[in-house]
């Protein structure tokens, strides 16, 4: 059996990875093989698994990478992600990528499918609008019309286009990897001590960039490992992460929140791994059913309407009730309009029920932590002495 | 009912540690320990220190062992307090009336408000340079050829303090070189850089607006010389701000004052959680 230490070093080496070595061999092992490409925050990947395709997330260099060329192509308002993604591609990073899929998550993330039209005429570049209204009749049918219109498109960049037998068979694949990811959430939150963040994280974000087969067998495995090395209680505070959807924030930054003194059980990190809530219907159409578990399973974000208008006020209790957590930090990225934009919601609504909240912000790339460690650490102590924890 | 609980308090310069028995009439100090962590691996130091003060405790089993400062990574640790919290109830412990922290480490200083229950109030941190630190104090002391011991005693007898600057810890160093070289006494380049470090201090003070008493923490909490600049630096008062009627308080356990406020903590969390009917903090056995 591979030990816990084992398979996060594996999935570290993947993270810390900017060659995108993974992939690249991927692509090696067979000829004709091609790799595409997305951005946070969700992408169908089961269409391009569907098409033969590889489907590499895309989340920038993080504090790997220095920013020269990716400046040039942004404001200084703009948020760090765009810029460090630019730059991963004009340094040839990317060039392993036949596609690139950019969902609507904000303006910035539309810009950057154009840039990439301009920058990269070869490389076939969608950018993805999600169905904002939960209406069958209109919004899914529109998503089940993009849906067809990408599985057509990608089938001609790979050459293998799908059928409904193999899209439903990529459909059975996510849900299981979906599936896992739901049960490392649901040990997390029970005994947050025997799943530390910083490895569940490592463990998704790997499975970003390696076939979705193979993040299933890690994750089996990780599993295991915990069941077999179920780690040492502590007594810490229990906090929702909330924000950090698009750009993720530095592997450093979980860390100390972690060694702060909290154990996060809930968070919204690499939220496309778990954009919907619940297994697709691998009956009937498989296209339908993929369209229809986006409509009724996608969970609520800052990346989608909210019809309720208490919806957002009351999400924070609702999510703090359901991790039974302490409290709840805001950590977003600088100039993240969808983040920052629903946090003055979300925290009134936090706060109205009585919920202790902190609020900071973050860059892919911040590098100190001591700010981010005070302000964490003694929002724990506040919780853990003068709360009710 | 007795419990027994740990502090350790892992600074930049020391390990301290501190084995604590208390109940609901109060709480009293079995035993302490410290060491410099010189340059050795802080985990051994940590073992080593809290493994002395366990062993002279007298006590069969610790129920809570709870960690400050950098000792987050204690992995026998049951909890983890943050600094200004810790020292804040150590200060409390040590001295009743305190309503105001001052914490010397070896790196930083920080001030810290909190009321009558040991919570912290609001706080203020010395920037990230080391100027007006325990190991800046250290470290001029050796240049000039001092023991730590003697540093205190020798600057109070200074008659004409040299200003050093009290802003970057290099440039301070390059004023006291200068000052020897001009044959300023010991006395009174000892006295100047205490005047110094208290004038940082005492503006941290005023700054939180704490007008009771103070409690020094850390290590230079015994050095009677900065403890008589920073009377004298409070004494003067601003321009904007009166002098207050702060009184200082300092004690031989200043030292393990973080140490004393997470064991004390730790109590009180080994009391919460097991009320909650959540006993299941590991015990360690000695």
């Amino acid at each position: 059996m591979i030990s816990r230490a084992g398979i996060v070093d594996w999935a570290l080496g993947i993270f810390e990875d900017l060659e995108f070595g993974a992939a690249r061999a991927w692509l090696a092992e067979g000829p004709g093989r091609k790799a595409c490409g997305y951005l946070p925050v969700y992408a169908p990947r089961e269409v391009v698994h569907a098409s033969g395709m590889l489907a590499v997330g895309i989340h920038g260099g993080g504090d790997r990478l220095e920013i020269i060329k990716g400046d040039a192509f942004y404001q200084s308002y703009i948020c760090h992600l765009p810029r460090s993604v630019i730059e991963l591609a004009q340094t040839g990073r990317l060039d392993f990528l036949s596609a690139m899929l950019f969902p609507s998550t904000c303006d910035v993330i539309r810009n950057l499918s154009g840039m990439w039209q301009v920058l990269y005429p070869d490389v076939y570049v969608r950018y993805l609008e999600l169905p904002q209204v939960q209406d069958q009749a209109t919004g899914g049918a529109f998503w089940e019309g993009e849906l067809r219109l990408l599985l057509r498109e990608l089938g001609r960049v790979s050459g293998r286009p799908a059928d409904d037998a193999s899209l439903a068979e990529s459909i059975a694949l996510y849900n299981t990897a979906r599936g896992l990811i739901r049960e490392l959430y649901r040990m997390r939150r029970e005994a947050p001590w025997t799943v530390p963040t910083e490895e569940l994280y490592l463990l998704m974000r790997a499975g970003e960039g390696v076939p979705v087969e193979t993040f299933i067998e890690k994750a089996r495995a990780y599993m295991s490992a915990v069941e077999a090395e179920p780690g040492q209680r502590k007594d810490r505070s229990r906090v929702i992460v909330v924000g950090a959807f698009c750009e993720q924030p530095p592997l450093g930054l979980i860390k100390t929140i972690e060694r702060a003194g909290c154990y996060v059980v809930d968070d919204d990190f690499l939220l496309g791994n778990r954009f919907l809530d619940t297994d697709v219907s691998t009956d009937n159409d498989p296209v339908r059913a993929l369209a229809g578990g986006f409509l009724r399973h996608a969970v609520s974000s800052s990346i989608m309407f909210e019809p309720d208008p208490e919806g957002k006020r009351n999400l924070m209790r609702q999510r703090v009730q359901a991790a039974r957590a302490d409290g709840v930090i805001f950590a977003a990225p600088s100039f993240c309009d969808p983040a920052l934009l629903d946090r003055a919601m979300l925290r009134a609504g936090a706060e109205a029920d009585g919920i202790p909240c902190i609020a900071f912000k973050y860059a892919e790339n911040s590098a100190q932590f001591q700010q981010f460690r005070e302000q964490a650490g003694t929002f724990a102590d506040s919780m853990k002495l003068w709360g009710d924890s | 009912m007795k419990t027994v609980t740990a502090g350790i308090d892992v600074g930049s310069g020391a390990v301290k540690a501190v084995v604590m028995r208390s109940d609901e009439n109060g709480a009293e100090i079995l035993s302490h320990a410290s060491s410099r962590i010189r340059k050795r691996d802080i985990s051994s130091v940590v073992n080593e220190v809290f493994e002395q003060a366990a062993a002279e405790s007298g006590a069969d089993r610790i129920e809570y062992v709870a960690s400050t400062g950098e000792g987050e990574d204690i992995p026998f640790a049951t909890g983890h307090f943050y600094g200004m919290t810790t020292h804040a109830r150590g200060a409390l412990f040590l001295e009743p009336r305190a309503r105001g922290v001052l914490d010397v480490g070896a790196l930083h200083a920080r001030a810290v408000a909190m009321d009558a229950r040991g919570r912290v109030l609001t706080y203020k941190m010395t920037s990230q340079c080391a100027s007006g630190s325990g190991q800046f104090l250290e470290n001029i002391a050796r240049y000039l050829g001092v023991s730590q011991a003697e540093i205190g005693p020798l600057s109070l007898e200074g008659k004409k303090p040299e200003i050093v600057s009290s802003i970057c810890a290099v440039l301070a160093e390059t004023d006291v070189i200068n000052m020897v070289s001009r044959g300023i006494s010991t006395s009174d380049i000892l006295r100047g850089i205490h005047m110094s470090m208290a004038g940082r201090f005492a503006r941290l003070l005023r700054s939180l607006e704490i007008d009771q008493v103070v409690f020094v923490s850390g290590g230079p909490a015994g050095d009677v010389g900065l403890l008589a600049a920073l009377r004298e630096a409070l004494g003067k008062g601003t321009p904007e701000k009166p002098a207050a009627e702060l009184e200082l308080v300092s004690h031989p356990m200043s030292i393990h004052a973080g140490a004393i406020g997470a064991a004390l903590w730790g109590a009180y969390r080994y009391h919460k959680l097991g009320t909650g009917g959540v006993a299941w903090t590991a015990t360690v056995k000695i």
